[in-house]
């Protein structure tokens, strides 16, 4: 059985040991954009349990990250709050707005539901760059400093990495729970999940709360990593970030979000050393990824597998039906 | 008496679609309501499950009146559907989809930490043996031909532990071998689990085959109520179904 156990995971393992070695291998700039990897990943599998497990694209997802990151902010400069009170504030406020915004938008699906979040995350998005009297309006917050301990980038850098492993610990443990099941019901069938007896509004904002928690998480990370906040974590193109990630990934998979996450941080660090025009090899690389791999590269590779398993089998399954 | 209607009635714009049915549904029967296409089957089906609002009438369950009733709360009562167009879930397994249904019936789908595969391992089982989907047990939805998804419905259904089970043309489709299997099921099942169940069809051979009572629908009114036999001999019946058939 263990032998079994380790059959499966032993990637992750791996993966882990490089993490936890690569600080000393690569260059700081290098370490800070892992870093910023770290924390988009979080991002973009909060983003995911919506879209790729519960079937509803979120356009305003920034919005919690942008608060998580504000609140964070505002507390350690302006009331020199203490820092891990202040992430936590970063997470219960994006939480608490998640469950004002997600109560009108879980009534909604489809595009209904993108248009939604997209206005609600603007319209946050606007307070925040408007108050300039609260908020720091277009100037934003400088100086967001994390306590003396965590200063240095590489202790900072372990700090995020186990922060992405609990929350990957965590999303991996409610997508394979009774409730993880329920959103995947409801993505593929909203209708007959109802008749299995399930409240889907109550459901999908429990959901939805959970997602702006956690992508309120990640922008409570990150305001302390870069020392500052902009309004612009708020806004819209913000949001596409972790949805463009998520569909290079593959949005049926769990880590896909996470690998394209990586691919599209160390890439626009990589090619903007050489040119201001990254969005131009983003958006060809993404094109190419989306006719060439469809359902994401993790994805792509999850249902090649999967064919190969069930080779033999006739798609409809007609000829074990023949005895 | 398990399920009572009170002169149900459904407007579509101007089309009355379900006009003034009464219908009493017996505990323990085997129930179907026939009716030539754009009779209002589906649309009496919509109204008890709470998929539609009825313009008027009542639905009335248990002695209780739930007309007004989101459907997911007249799940949790004991009411259940299949659906016409296999309206299933594509990416998930067959042993996923009954034990989804038998996680929601009973109550720990709120649970977001500890693992689904570790629940109801032997209800799982059961009822994949009793619909004969056992060695399906890991195919995906879409992976299952007609007759199999029609049963994994079937599996589904159960697995929300229902009083009353409705079933909306349950063999649709099917090749005549599957049909009578399936009818054989769901005969099975009605004796086995003590069901009550009302179906719909066209097909009927299936119906006099196994209902103990038939309600004929004819542009949305009720027409004929009663045994099978009764049923059949019923002059208007004859002229606007059987009649239509031969």
């Amino acid at each position: 059985m263990k032998a079994g156990w380790f059959r499966q995971a032993w990637w992750l393992i791996l993966v882990a040991a490089l993490a936890a070695l690569a600080p000393h291998v690569i260059s700081e700039f290098y370490l800070m954009i892992l870093g910023e990897a770290l924390i988009m990943s979080i991002f973009a599998l909060a983003f995911n349990l919506l879209f790729g497990y519960m079937g509803q694209l979120s356009f305003g997802q920034a919005a919690f990250y942008g608060l998580g990151g504000y609140t964070v902010a505002m507390l350690l400069t302006r009331l020199q709050f203490n820092f891990w009170l202040g992430l936590v504030a970063g997470v219960v406020v994006a939480g608490i707005v998640g469950l004002l915004v997600g109560y009108f938008c879980v009534k909604l699906r489809g595009i209904y539901f993108a248009i939604l979040t997209l206005a609600f995350g603007q319209l946050l998005f606007v307070i925040i760059y408007k108050w300039h009297d609260f908020t720091g309006g277009d100037d934003g917050i400088q100086g967001v400093f994390p306590p003396e301990a965590l200063r240095a980038p590489i202790v900072y850098y372990y700090f995020i990495l186990i922060v992405f492993a609990a929350s990957v610990y965590l999303l991996w443990r409610v997508v394979n729970s009774p409730f993880g099941y329920v959103l995947k019901a409801m993505r593929e069938n909203p209708e007959r999940t109802e008749f299995l007896g399930i409240n889907i509004a109550r459901y999908q904002l429990m959901a939805f709360v959970l997602a702006a928690a956690l992508s309120g998480l990640a922008g409570a990370l990150w305001a302390p990593f870069y020392r500052s906040v902009a309004p612009f974590y708020l806004m819209w193109v913000k949001s596409g970030e972790p949805v463009m990630a998520t569909i290079l990934g593959g949005s049926t998979t769990f880590f896909g979000p996470v690998v394209g996450t990586f691919l599209m941080t160390f890439l626009h660090a990589y090619v903007l050393g050489f040119t201001y025009f990254w969005p131009v090899i983003m958006g060809s690389f993404i094109l190419v990824v989306i006719f060439l791999l469809p359902g994401g590269i993790l994805g792509f590779a999850q249902e090649k597998l999967r064919e190969k398993r069930f080779k033999g089998v006739s798609p409809d399954g007609r000829d074990q039906d023949a005895s | 008496m398990l399920l009572e209607t009170r002169e149900l009635t459904k407007d579509f714009g101007r089309l009355r679609a379900v006009n003034s049915v009464s219908l009493e549904v017996r505990r323990g029967d085997v129930h179907a309501i026939i009716g030539p296409n754009g009779a209002g089957k589906s649309t009496y089906f919509n109204l008890i499950t709470g998929y539609h609002v009825p313009t008027s009438g009542e639905v009335i369950f248990k002695g209780r009146r739930i007309t007004g009733l989101p459907s997911h709360k007249r799940c949790k009562l004991g009411i259940t559907r299949s659906f016409q167009i296999t309206s299933v879930f594509p990416k998930l397994t067959v042993y996923e989809g009954v034990l989804l249904a038998l996680m929601s019936s009973n109550g720990v789908t709120l649970n977001p930490l500890s693992r689904a595969m570790n629940y109801f391992k032997d209800e799982v089982w059961h009822i994949l043996e009793d619909v004969g989907l056992a060695d399906h047990a890991g195919v995906r939805g879409d992976s299952l031909s007609h007759g199999d998804k029609k049963r994994w419905e079937l599996a589904i259904t159960l697995g929300t532990g229902p009083e009353l089970l409705l079933l909306d043309e349950p063999t649709c489709g099917m090749s005549p071998e599957e049909t009578e299997a399936t009818m054989i099921l769901i005969r099975k099942l009605a004796e086995e689990r003590g069901l009550t169940i009302l179906f719909t069809e066209h097909d009927m051979g299936v119906v006099f085959g196994i209902a103990k009572r038939i309600s004929v629908l004819h542009q949305g009114m009720l027409i004929a109520d009663g045994e099978p036999q009764a049923v059949r001999a019923s002059e208007e019946v004859q002229k606007v179904y059987l009649g239509g058939v031969a």
